[in-house]
């Protein structure tokens, strides 16, 4: 038996309402079946399961509540044969509370693990880390938010009431249950919210109230995303111009012989080159974790999609370096249609190892791109504009793009960054074997 | 098919990529990328929703006439059977 957590959910998402179940006890589910919808303050994303087995209890309900990531949401019993994943930590070792200080000394909470446990309202000192020297990790405090959240869960309360408490900040354990058969009713979460705000002394910061609608809590998600970034990464920008007179000549070609329904945007040769200069600098390619980069053997180029009501979102298009072009296209043209309409699936959302923003789309002549957290690095194209270029001395005028890239300097310096773009130009000049 | 069946085609689809757009603030005449702020993908997405209601290619020598509603009119009306 194996537990269905819920997913990380990409950068800064660490929490997401269960829309949904798409099976239900007694089912068969495979590697790779979508079992749940989730939302985020981004996306409904759709849930895989990787896992070959028998769902055997769907731990949680929909419901409006937030949940950590790391909540357990199902239990599933494995079948003969299929091998259960390696466990990374044992939950009761992480969760177990220290009666007494522990003896062996440890490292402070770092920024970000402060900023997490605040997030998802973690009391750090209730928390032991696992790290080294004790040092808590993001699992210790989504494990802890996790057992925070089972003792909530285990509360019957109507929708109305769980809504209220998590606008209200108040823990559903803590309401006198005043409805039937033990129900904690909202008129209860009001009676304790009530009294809380009267006993707030008046210089305590109070919460803004949220605005309202998708795009206000995307908007938000952006903010919190992108001021980590700018707060922890020390980025430092390249750019470059790169000529594209051959490889648009040689696209142009290719889509002239091809049907509007296979036409290849230059927006996929872009993509394609990218990642398979990134097998040249592997040291853009992968997370910042705990205190370390971890590169990524398998190239999930996120892909930055802008949405017509504001906002953006920046899923992976998984494997990118192995597809071919017309394979690239077709992905690409898959996730910005299930973006735009906010379909996407957890696993493309949680995983990209770098990001590429195609701003040149949107008139844009250069882009200063941030990094997306963990990811270490981000690549920007601005606008194919014709320009002067020198060829051979003989001054010509070609389509020209300007490629820019952002990259952490805890991990690689400008020197590295700059072997990047000139194989990202390398490679543009050899369309064909793209 | 005519001018008036070309044009409900051509706004049905832009209205499946672009569902905030109101058919009678667009100028016919310019731009429609520039106007409607569509990217490459939104642009190539137009041109494959008329195809597959109309039936009719538009290979990549004609895509520039695809650039204004009144050259995608054009372009289908000349092209309908």
């Amino acid at each position: 038996m194996i537990d269905f957590v819920l997913p990380s959910l990409g950068a800064d998402m660490d929490q997401a309402k269960l829309n949904s179940w798409l099976v239900k006890p007694g089912d068969t589910v495979h590697k790779g079946q979508i079992i749940a919808e989730v939302e985020t303050d981004k996306a409904v994303l759709e849930v895989e399961c990787w896992d070959e087995g028998v769902v055997e209890e769907l731990v949680l309900s929909p419901g409006p509540t937030r949940l950590p990531v790391g909540t357990v949401l199902a239990h599933i019993r494995l079948l003969e044969g299929a091998e259960p994943p390696p466990k990374q930590k044992e939950p009761e070792q992480a969760l177990a509370p220290p009666p007494i200080p522990p003896p062996a000394p440890h490292a402070a909470p770092t920024p970000p693990i402060r900023h997490l446990a605040h997030e998802i309202g973690v009391d750090l000192a209730r928390v032991s880390g696992t790290g080294p020297d004790g040092e808590i990790t993001r699992e210790d405090v989504r494990l802890a938010a996790t057992a925070l959240l089972g003792r909530e869960q285990r509360v019957k309360a109507s929708p109305f009431a769980r809504r209220l408490a998590d606008e209200l900040g108040v823990d559903l354990a803590d309401v006198h249950a005043g409805g039937p058969e033990g129900l904690v009713t909202a008129k209860d979460v009001q009676a304790l919210g009530a009294g809380r705000h009267a006993a707030t002394p008046p210089h305590t910061a109070v919460e803004p109230p949220e605005p309202e609608g998708k795009a206000a809590t995307m908007r938000r998600a952006i903010a919190r995303s992108m001021a980590h970034s700018k707060r922890e990464i020390p980025h430092y920008y390249l750019a470059s111009h790169i000529d594209l007179d051959r490889a648009l000549r040689w696209l142009t070609a290719q889509n002239e012989e091809r049907p509007i329904t296979e036409r290849i945007l230059p927006a996929a040769m872009l993509l394609k080159a990218t990642a398979l200069a990134l097998r040249e600098t592997p040291d853009l390619n992968g997370h910042w974790v705990d205190g370390g980069f971890t590169p990524s053997e398998a190239v999930h180029l996120g892909v930055a999609i802008s949405l017509r009501e504001g906002g953006l979102v920046a899923p992976a298009i998984h494997d990118a370096d192995r597809l071919d072009l017309a394979e690239m296209m077709t992905s690409l043209t898959d996730l910005v249609k299930r973006a735009r309409s906010w379909r996407l699936r957890s696993s493309e959302m949680s995983d990209p190892t770098i990001t590429v923003t195609n701003l040149g789309e949107r008139g844009v002549e250069t882009a200063f791109p941030v990094i997306i957290p963990p990811q270490v690095a981000i690549v920007g194209f601005g606008r194919i504009v014709d320009m002067p270029v020198a060829i051979e001395g003989q001054a010509a005028v070609h389509p020209v793009v300007h490629a820019t890239l952002a990259g952490d300097h805890r991990v690689t310096d400008g020197h590295r960054g700059g072997l990047f773009l000139d194989a990202l130009d390398r490679l543009l000049q050899e369309p064909e074997s793209l | 098919m005519n001018n008036e069946q070309a044009r409900q085609t051509i706004f049905r689809v832009l209205g499946e990529i672009a569902p905030e757009v109101e058919p009678s603030t667009v100028d016919d005449s310019s731009d429609l990328t520039e106007q409607l702020d569509l990217d490459s993908m939104d642009y190539l997405n137009w041109m494959l929703g008329i195809n597959e209601a109309t039936g009719i290619d538009i290979p990549q020598r004609e895509v520039s006439r695809f650039l204004t509603i009144d050259g995608a009119v054009e372009y289908l009306v000349s092209h309908s059977q």
